[in-house]
């Protein structure tokens, strides 16, 4: 608006906006709203009218037959009796009638009342925003009344490349409300951070996972013994672990207590995972000693991987394991958490088979 | 003068405009009215006269209740008829008793058409006349009367 750039201008509210045509415009508002009114009140008599035929039309069945002036034409009727009270002719539309019951028909009226429902609420909320803007006609006109000047300044604009990003980090902590707001694509990109950062953690799941369940394995093994009704599934899996994988386990079984990086090798694989970490536990029992001492050493890594697995507690079985093994207390075993303990067991039961 | 002369001007205008138009307008919505009763009555003439031809003593039709639902209901005894006569007032008729009534309603109703023409035509008149006179204080030259017909 201003010519220079550091200067605004000044502009009386008046000069903007005319007195004469504030009022006109306020009236054209008035007059829609009475239109709308007149549409709402009309609406409302065709409900009220709706209803009481509901009510009628529930009523009439009552009895065999209701002693009535039967209308002949407009100005003259019969004395006679309404028959057949459970037998409507209801008009559908378009010159179409169907034979209904009572209940039939007090249902079709139903539907005709929802749809009238629906009209009302739409006219109330229109009236609603035109109310919304008579008033803003109103305050404009007082507002000219009293003289207000508009003040225009030029808005120079600063990088905005910090808000940017200081928008974007939120959406990574509520993904939720980033689908809400963010466009699809920008959703994917954010999907994909969060994969990698899913990753990551899930490496640190199982850098925890592998020695926890190793040591809490020996813990529980005089309990597993007796049970023999384990689900046939987890055997299966364990049976298909490729044996290089098995190679590689016991490299990385020996290697556990200096190299925790190493295991980036056994996480690429993500789908094997579970399988890895279960033929791990089968290491572990040999390698009792050094994973005792290991477990001293990851306490800090375990309760980070403990929290990173509940955010993806969907992922699998591995997660279940890391919850119930960090709560460690068997006893507030709830169904979920049944659920890990069963897929746990068949390790044991296997490695008791193999022994 | 020239001040004085449109003063009169706008006071014709007015006159038409708020008074005669508005005039005219109920006129024509009154006749209107009267039509429709005309035709209630003409049909319902015609009905009674059909129920006469074909002897009917027990009738059987279906009643709106609103909104378009119907019921089925019976008339045993067709002889005796409640016909409007005004006011909310309802007689009980025979037919040939209400044939007579609505003839002679009939007859009242083509009088008051015959109000409301006049009426209407005069109304016509009178703005025509206020519209003559405004073009004679213009000081336009007269309207070529429109072309008529020739038979």
């Amino acid at each position: 608006m201003g010519t220079s750039r550091r200067k605004g201008s000044v502009v009386p509210l008046g000069s903007q906006f005319p007195l004469e045509e504030i009022h006109k415009a306020s009236k054209r508002v008035q007059d829609a709203i009475t239109d709308k009114n007149n549409e709402l009140h009309r609406l409302q008599t065709f409900l009220s009218d709706n209803n009481n035929l509901v009510n009628l039309v529930q009523k009439l069945p009552e009895q065999l037959s209701h002693d009535v002036m039967v209308p002949f034409g407009k100005a003259a009727f019969f004395p006679g009796r309404l028959i057949h009270t459970n037998e409507f002719l209801v008009l559908l539309g378009e010159g179409y009638y169907a034979d209904r019951t009572s209940k039939q028909t007090v249902e079709i009226l139903q539907r005709r009342g929802k749809t009238l429902d629906s009209q009302v609420d739409s006219i109330q909320a229109m009236i609603k925003d035109l109310e919304a803007e008579a008033s803003l006609f109103n305050a404009t006109a007082s507002e000219v009344e009293d003289g207000i000047v508009e003040i225009m300044e030029e808005y120079v604009e600063n990088g905005s490349d910090d808000g940017e990003s200081e928008s974007e980090s939120p959406m990574e902590d509520a993904p939720s409300c980033g689908n809400d707001t963010a466009t699809k694509v920008e959703y994917a990109s954010l999907l994909s951070k969060m994969d990698e950062l899913e990753k990551q953690e899930e490496l640190d799941a199982q850098n925890g996972d592998s020695s926890e369940e190793t040591t809490v394995d020996f813990d529980h093994s005089p309990y597993q013994r007796p049970v023999d009704n384990n689900p046939q599934n987890p055997e299966d899996i364990n049976q298909a672990t490729p044996l290089d994988r098995v190679a590689n386990n016991n490299y990385f079984a020996n290697d556990l207590r200096k190299k925790h990086n190493h295991q980036e090798d056994i996480a690429d694989q993500l789908n094997f995972a579970s399988l890895a970490v279960q033929s791990q536990v089968r290491e572990g029992k040999n390698l009792s000693q050094n994973v005792k001492s290991v477990d001293a050493s990851l306490k800090h890594p375990i309760s980070q991987a403990a929290s990173a697995s509940k955010i993806e507690a969907f992922t699998g079985s591995i997660v279940e394991h890391a919850e119930n093994l960090q709560t460690s207390s068997r006893e507030q075993s709830s169904t979920s958490q049944v659920s890990g303990s069963q897929s746990l067991k068949p390790v044991s039961r296997f490695k008791m088979q193999r022994r | 003068m020239d001040n004085l002369r449109q003063q009169k001007i706008q006071k014709y205008e007015e006159f038409v405009d708020k008074r005669l138009k508005p005039d005219l307008l109920h006129a024509t919505a009154q006749r209107d009215k009267v039509f429709e009763q005309q035709k209630t009555f003409a049909d319902l003439r015609r009905n009674i006269e059909n129920l006469e031809k074909n002897s009917v003593t027990s009738l059987r039709t279906l009643v709106n209740l609103g909104s378009e639902v119907y019921v089925q209901a019976e008339v045993s005894n067709t002889q005796h008829i409640f016909v409007d006569i005004g006011m909310g007032f309802h007689v009980e008729f025979t037919w040939s008793e209400a044939l007579n009534f609505i003839e002679k309603r009939e007859e009242k109703i083509a009088r008051q058409i015959e109000e409301y023409t006049q009426l209407i035509a005069s109304i016509k008149a009178q703005i025509k006349l206020v519209c003559e006179g405004i073009r004679e204080l213009l000081e336009f030259p007269a309207e070529k009367p429109a072309p008529e017909r020739i038979f």
